[in-house]
């Protein structure tokens, strides 16, 4: 077996650097040694003598793809797809195959560390995990430990807030925050798919999968599954497309690489897809070519739904106006839609809030499918069914000082709390709100400590000033990361996670028509001093737990009377006393703190977890299934097979489960619900409707910034990835091919995009695939750690130049609600 | 003894490059974007915004095409590049001398030099890793989401990749400079 050069020093670098241990080295060292960088081998090729294959599942995007790692010497030297997985299909996409980069990264947090320069210079110190666990709890010279934090704010668990980005372990960091007592959690919905997924929970009980093996018309809408990967979605459509089964429209502002592959692509006016579903919907409810019977049978609120459409005038002339698509397409397209239903699907899409009428929009989308009744139907959305999985438990203690969320209450009543600018506050909160009420000092009690977990809010939200300010103001950080990200320079503490190959991850049960669970194992130990974030939680909490709990003991009421109550048990119940047995005070006082006890979550390892919750269900076979194939569904070893080199079944047809409700949704009603009266109390239009300031404009000179994903690239994570970085080296800018030549503009020009709140620069791209109002880069480039060695000011950044824009609903950040300059450098 | 080729399902490609990053991370090819056994071409769409013709708009996966009659291997002054036996154009990097002959020859611009090796290099089939392990497929086939690639064997009548071109119409690239190339393309 050949290793490239690189990668053989890099490992050496490793034994070497962790034979220094505990030393202290200087601030250079504790990222990357110097002289790891600026080679550019950093592939290894297979061999042909003994390796080992090890079934895990990609962490590279929030696919979880199943893939079979092959070691060598131990180095991982080849990730492949793993066959057996029915979401994945037997693929792995390009950040997939460049898996291996990650664990490889010379960049990449090896040793826990703890600030030593001012808060964001980035400048650390290496110590050992028992040092860091130290410094959470007591502090450092430079910052305050949450010991005195909480007694400070006696005990009030909430003055600590705590984030995760989505991950298969980002339970195991919630089960912390559940123990910790916190009531500020934040993760990434609000910057992500809460508009989509709550959409369609309300109006068909969930958020349902498309069956795009077998749609015979698409209607992909503000979806680019070519460049913004989703499996099995991407494989399933993009066999079946010119011709060969199902007609895909695509609406998109952009001719994307999805519009490539569609049997027609018409540009939309940004934020106006609502318009284009409405004037969908009057056309089949004027010519009445909806399903009749399946919305006597599944329908709430129908004739008021139909009404407003028909007497608003939502006609297909009224939608080409606001959209520009011609009104000829539109009801060339409902009526095709309608001709092919069921097996017809307006794709729900999966992606963040682009404009503030995204709840509605999403709401217009899954009443327009289910006039169709492709509802829990072969071709058309489907719920699945799911595999049910063991539980483990947690601890979720209740600590009587436990402020309620840090928002602002509304009618000052404790409990009832909300967001002025948004209506409903879910369980993933509203980053943005939280954010600026934060800097602007309008929170109802003090927040002084952050956790955040494989999360990335300097680069992961628009305007990254304010982030930096919040990140600043918080007294102490803590990050959880693989990666020095923007983020991770703000750190008071700094503790390093294992990437996803070197650790084994809860088990999960992935829904749809082909259920399945779905395993991570480690392929190969830990480098450095890296640990999975169980480990880290199980260290933190041994190290934390009784010293909070002397702290609730101090000021929380409830468990003082309860103590108060065991010491004076003895004398007071003596009457009890023959028939009890008889304790010491020590153990009456460790039964109370059993319920405080951080430990007791974690004492197990992540596999004896999964074992537990896989065999209760499903016995011994299952466990070793997932440990062997990383994949188990009842009866896999007699509907699994080859059928070619490039198909295989996982369930004979038969077997599938497209149909589980009866074409019932999953409401609480059991019914769509067109008209939502509850929506209306807190100010939401209770139907979707067309408001005027929903009308795209934008002022002469100004564009419109429209930002996306990529196939080569995940967000900022992988933005220091040098193999993807050969498929794309940095984010470029579209402009329209006029409006470019007019300001001089050509290929490779670096160009300025300023905003109200910030600029940034990257090169251009000038293209006749998008319009002239409007400019288009990709999100994730651009970051400001030095640490990174190939991500640190490589391309633009989106969100140094997205405002804060706040959908009213659910608090999301509205990423295209942003007008832009730009101008040639 | 098997004849090897490939035929490409090139509709399915959606232009991921997932194939590009699979090749390397197998084969150990040089990093960096000059450096690569295969890639995806893509046709920029023609027509002025928004009128676009969709149908210009192609993603051609292409390497190596594996010449019946390689021009590569005729212009080769030290028989570095040669057939092994199973019809897959290979370069023995000791005999290769750089004169890049080869690279000028090569009508699909195929050959690229690795730095380490000094060497012309190429895509080989994964002969010397997959193939030699006594797999079935090459590791751009075995990625690919969307399954554009089948890899076989033309001498077996029962191979898939006959089956396929037995009743697929198919064609080659830049088939009138007679170089038979053994890269079909699926219509």
């Amino acid at each position: 077996m050949k290793i490239e050069i690189s990668r053989r020093r890099f490992l050496q670098g490793s034994v070497a650097l962790s034979v220094v241990g505990g030393t202290s080295l200087g601030l250079t060292s504790v990222f990357a040694e110097s002289e790891e960088h600026g080679s550019d081998m950093v592939t290894t090729k297979t061999g042909t003598g003994p390796a080992t294959e090890v079934a895990t599942l990609c962490e590279m995007c929030v696919n979880k793809c199943a893939a079979l790692a092959r070691v060598e010497n131990g180095v991982i030297t080849k990730l492949n797809p793993n066959p057996m997985f029915p979401k994945s299909r037997n693929m792995l996409c390009p950040r997939g195959n460049a898996g291996i980069q990650s664990v490889y990264d010379p960049d990449r947090l090896k040793y826990p560390m703890i600030r030593i320069g001012e808060k964001g210079e980035g400048k650390f110190k290496r110590v050992s995990w028992d040092e860091a666990y130290e410094a959470i709890l007591n502090g450092t010279d430079k910052f305050p430990g949450m010991a005195k934090i909480l007694d400070e704010e006696k005990d009030n668990r909430s003055s600590f807030l705590f984030c995760a980005g989505e991950g298969m372990a980002e339970h195991t960091f919630k089960t912390f925050f559940s123990a910790f007592g916190s009531s500020n959690w934040l993760n990434h919905s609000s910057l992500c798919l809460q508009t989509v997924t709550s959409g369609y929970g309300v109006t068909i009980g969930a958020y349902a999968l498309a069956d795009l093996e077998n749609a015979e018309y698409v209607i992909m809408a503000g979806a680019n599954r070519a460049e913004a990967i989703v499996t099995p979605d991407t494989m399933d459509i993009f066999k079946r497309t010119k011709g060969r089964g199902a007609k895909m429209i695509c609406i998109d502002p952009r001719f994307t690489n999805t519009a490539a592959k569609a049997d027609k692509w018409l540009a939309i006016n940004p934020g106006t897809d609502l318009a284009f579903v409405l004037a969908l919907t009057y056309v089949i409810l004027s010519e009445e070519i909806y399903d009749k019977a399946y919305v006597a049978e599944n329908f709430n609120g129908f004739e008021e739904y139909k009404n407003s459409v028909l007497s608003n005038k939502y006609t297909p002339e009224w939608a080409e106006k606001i959209t520009t698509i011609k009104a000829k397409d539109i009801y060339e397209i409902a009526r095709e839609f309608m001709a092919h239903a069921p097996k017809a699907v307006y794709y729900p899409g999966r992606r963040s809030t682009f404009s503030n009428n995204d709840f509605q929009l999403r709401r217009a989308m899954a009443i327009f499918q289910a006039l169709s009744g492709g509802i829990d139907t072969k071709g058309g959305l489907i719920f699945g069914k799911k595999l049910k999985l063991g539980e483990h438990e947690g601890l979720e203690p209740i600590y009587a000082r436990a402020e309620s969320r840090a928002i602002e209450k509304v009618k000052g009543e404790k409990g009832q709390s909300g967001y002025e600018d948004c209506a409903i506050v879910a369980g993933g909160g509203s980053w943005i709100s939280w954010r600026n009420r934060y800097i602007e000092d309008k929170m109802p009690y003090k927040v002084r400590g952050m956790f955040i977990y494989k999360h990335n809010p300097m680069m992961n939200m628009p305007n990254i000033q304010k982030t930096a300010q919040m990140m600043k103001k918080m007294e102490l950080v803590v990050a959880i990361d693989t990666m020095p990200t923007d983020t991770v320079m703000y750190a008071d503490v700094v503790l390093p996670e294992c990437t996803y190959l070197e650790r084994t991850d809860p088990v999960k049960t992935f829904e749809g028509a082909e259920p399945a669970i779905a395993q991570r194992n480690k392929v190969i130990e830990p480098m450095f001093e890296t640990k999975p974030v169980i480990d880290i939680m199980r260290g933190l909490t041994q190290k934390i737990s009784k010293t909070l709990f002397g702290i609730t003991k101090k000021y929380d009421e409830d468990v003082r009377d309860e103590l108060a109550l065991l010491e004076s048990d003895p004398l007071s119940e003596d009457n009890n006393a023959t028939t009890a047995v008889k304790k010491t005070l020590e153990q009456r006082e460790a039964e109370v703190y059993a319920e405080f006890d951080m430990t007791k979550p974690f004492e197990q390892t992540q596999e004896e977890i999964n074992e537990h919750i896989v065999k209760a269900i499903y016995g011994e076979g299952a466990v070793k299934a997932l440990e062997e194939h990383g994949v188990f569904y009842p009866n896999m070893d007699r509907f699994f097979k080859q059928i070619s080199a490039n198909e295989h079944q996982y369930y004979p047809e038969k077997e599938k489960s497209y149909r589980v409700g009866n074409g019932k949704v999953k409401t609480e009603s059991k019914k769509v619900e067109c008209n939502l009266q509850a929506m209306a109390e807190k100010g939401i239009d209770p139907m979707p409707v067309w408001r005027d300031e929903y009308n795209f404009s934008v002022p002469d000179s100004k564009f419109r910034l429209l930002t996306g994903r990529h196939a080569q690239f995940t967000q900022s994570g992988t933005a220091n990835n040098t193999v993807l970085l050969d498929l794309m080296s940095e984010n470029y800018i579209w402009i329209n091919r006029k409006v470019a030549t007019e300001k001089g503009i050509e290929f490779g020009d670096l160009v300025e995009v300023s905003s109200s709140i910030g600029k940034t620069r990257l090169k251009a791209y000038p293209t006749e695939k998008i319009g002239p109002k409007m400019v288009f880069f990709i999100h994730g480039f651009g970051e400001e750690s030095e640490a990174l060695t190939w991500a640190y000011k490589n391309g633009g950044n989106d969100n140094a130049v997205i405002e804060d824009a706040i959908e009213p609903v659910y608090g999301a950040s509205s990423m295209h609600e942003t007008n832009v300059e730009i101008r040639k450098v | 003894m098997a004849n090897y080729a490939m035929a490409l399902d090139y509709k399915n490609c959606i232009n991921c490059k997932a194939c590009e990053v699979a090749c390397k991370e197998e084969n150990g090819v040089l990093k960096g974007a000059d450096k690569h056994r295969i890639w995806v071409g893509a046709n920029e769409v023609k027509g002025e915004w928004p009128n676009l013709d969709i149908v210009s708009a192609t993603f051609v996966p292409s390497q190596c095409q594996h010449c019946e009659e390689a021009p590569c291997q005729d212009v080769c002054p030290t028989n570095a590049t040669y057939y092994n036996e199973h019809g897959v154009v290979l370069v023995n990097a000791e005999m290769c001398i750089l004169c890049s002959y080869c690279m000028n020859a090569c009508p699909y611009d195929a050959r690229y030099v690795d730095d380490r090796t000094a060497t012309v290099d190429k895509c080989t089939f994964c002969s010397d890793t997959r193939l030699a392990r006594g797999e079935t497929t090459t590791a751009c086939q075995n990625t690919c989401p969307t399954k554009v690639r089948t890899f076989g064997d033309l001498d077996d009548p029962n191979s898939e990749i006959s089956e396929l071109l037995r009743t697929r119409e198919h064609f080659t690239l830049k088939s009138h400079l007679g170089t038979k190339p053994k890269l079909y393309y699926l219509t």
